[in-house]
């Protein structure tokens, strides 16, 4: 009998499995950068800080990982960085995934980090000081910048100009390896590269593209 | 005499920093026994190392000498690396820890991020925080010393920019003759007593007693210089209004940390008086926060008087934050 139990008491840990999320890249199928978006645009960085994420099912505690901060990097060498762990849930019942795209306000508001918030990420500015939430870079015949690049640093923490956004993306069914889509193109469409080619400061531009990146997220 | 000598040793060794009652909370906790805490001695070495330039030449200490209160004497803008000129007069370094942004335009919202903008800065020290990592990791002089610190020898951002701070907060400057009088310690002459009368009516509201400074973000009148295009905080927020805006430096230590604005334009302490002698607060779209002070030249000398008493002769002549000797030993031995 006492045995039953543990063997019950242990398939019932292996039901509350490791549980994983992962976020992607979209445009039309998987991709990766460097990336080719079309004859005459390409992406050859795109970086984003991701905190306070949370998996909300029907229990009061949403679940979170061990990791507070994720810096997601879409670089083909970088698959590890876009894997989210969560360990003992049930898949089944979670309903909602949330998170900050960002550092969150009070992190940024305070001094330096570690690990993926040490400054040697290329993710601190250094002229003024606050984190880079949103990082990406290319080429397109659009931008009338040098060498046609563009080059949108996203950050900013302080009034009027905060860049930090939150993303919650309600879910049917969840899965143990759960995929969260940035749509790349739509983010494309919704740039103007003419006139939104470089942005390296908290501005008004800066939270509108943030806006514009939060709206990219989806899952399926 | 023996006691007394002895009691003089200790005194100049200035063990540990005391607050004096009328001297707000810092925003910062300050190291209050400097010399004998390690992250403050690891900064100190950072801070006079010329390692932290890309070409080994220059330092923090180039342009925040410890002789005149870490400001940069007689020199207008400052010069970092290959005598690349920057556009604004190194300010000086002292009372950090109850600020809370720093650079004259208050970029920077955090101690430990400041190090960051020099570092970086083509015209200052020209480097990378990466760079400067990848240095002290392979000086086994520095892993040693991070060792000592931190108990293993990690050397990363945080750690590098931690000791750096540690060392600039420990840089307290509260003994001056003002500091002695408010202690009841020392009287003012006739002088600097008129002079304290004029600074209360005229120069309070920004220059704020006892830090002398409101450390607020202010237009003071002077006019743009046409070839540096400086807009100061503007810079910084993108907001119209914060144009011509500058930190409210503090008074202390004024002998030392001429020449005075943002842009090191005035040598003189009358030079800088006369200017808020003729200030139009009007100039069209812009608001200027100071009213024009009319002071009659004995006035002036008067308050110069004053001024001078916030003078913290100890501070400045510290050894223990000056460069340091185990540097100087470790520089010998390369």
């Amino acid at each position: 009998m006492f045995r039953l139990a543990v063997l019950l008491l242990f398939l019932s840990k292996i039901g509350l499995s490791q549980t994983t999320v992962r976020f992607e890249l979209i445009h039309d199928s998987l991709v990766s950068v460097p990336h080719r978006i079309s004859q005459t645009d390409s992406l050859f960085k795109l970086r984003f800080y991701i905190s306070q994420i949370k998996l909300i099912g029907n229990k009061k505690q949403p679940f979170r990982p061990e990791q507070e901060y994720f810096l997601i990097d879409f670089h083909h060498d970088s698959t590890t960085s876009r894997l989210i762990r969560f360990d003992s849930l049930d898949p089944k019942s979670i309903r909602k995934i949330e998170f900050t795209l960002g550092v969150d306000t009070k992190t940024s508001a305070g001094g330096i980090g570690e690990g993926v918030l040490d400054p040697v990420n290329g993710m601190y500015w250094t002229w003024q000081s606050g984190y880079i939430n949103f990082k990406m870079e290319g080429f397109s015949d659009k931008s009338p910048a040098r060498k046609n690049k563009f080059q949108l640093h996203l950050g900013g923490f302080k009034k009027p100009y905060v860049s930090v956004q939150t993303v919650a993306l309600p879910i049917k069914q969840f899965t143990a390896d759960q995929s969260v889509y940035f749509d790349l193109k739509k983010f494309m469409n919704g740039v103007n590269l003419q006139k939104q080619h470089t942005i390296m400061s908290p501005s008004k531009e800066a939270v509108v593209l943030t806006k514009l990146a939060k709206s990219c997220f989806y899952v399926k | 005499m023996g006691t007394l000598l002895l009691f003089s040793f200790f005194v100049s060794r200035r063990a540990s920093i005391i607050l004096p009652d009328y001297i707000s909370q810092p925003v910062y906790s300050i190291p209050f026994d400097p010399n004998n805490n390690d992250t403050v001695q690891l900064g100190r070495m950072l801070f006079y190392d010329n390692l932290l330039s890309a070409n080994n030449e220059v330092s923090c200490a180039s342009c925040h000498n410890s002789y005149n209160a870490f400001a940069h004497t007689d020199h207008d803008l400052s010069h970092g690396i290959y005598d690349s000129i920057g556009n604004r007069n190194a300010p000086a370094l002292f009372n950090l820890a109850w600020q809370t942004s720093f650079m004259w335009d208050g970029a920077i919202h955090h101690i430990e991020a400041q190090a960051l903008a020099p570092l970086h800065d083509s015209r200052e020290l020209g480097s990378s925080i990466e760079a400067l990592i990848s240095k002290l990791q392979s000086s086994g002089f520095y892993q040693t010393e991070f060792f000592k610190v931190y108990g293993d020898s990690l050397i990363n951002s945080k750690r590098v920019l931690q000791s750096l701070s540690a060392f600039e907060l420990s840089l307290v400057s509260l003994q001056s003759k003002y500091d002695r009088v408010n202690q009841g310690k020392e009287v003012f002459t006739e002088q600097e007593k008129q002079g304290y009368l004029l600074f209360q009516n005229h120069c309070n509201r920004c220059h704020t007693e006892p830090l002398f400074s409101n450390f607020e973000y202010l237009d003071n009148g002077l006019p743009i210089d046409s070839i540096l295009l400086d807009y100061g905080r503007f810079i910084v927020t993108n907001v119209e209004k914060d144009k011509f805006k500058f930190k409210v430096p503090s008074l202390r230590n004024l002998s030392y940390t001429f020449p005075y604005m943002h842009d090191g334009r005035f040598d003189k302490l009358r030079q800088v008086l006369e200017h808020y002698g003729m200030i139009e607060s009007s100039q069209g779209k812009r608001h200027v926060d100071v009213k024009s002070i009319s002071l009659t030249f004995n006035e002036q000398s008067d308050l110069i008087a004053f001024l001078l008493t916030l003078n913290d002769e100890a501070f400045v002549f510290n050894k223990e934050q000056a460069f340091p000797e185990r540097l100087k030993t470790e520089l010998i031995k390369d």
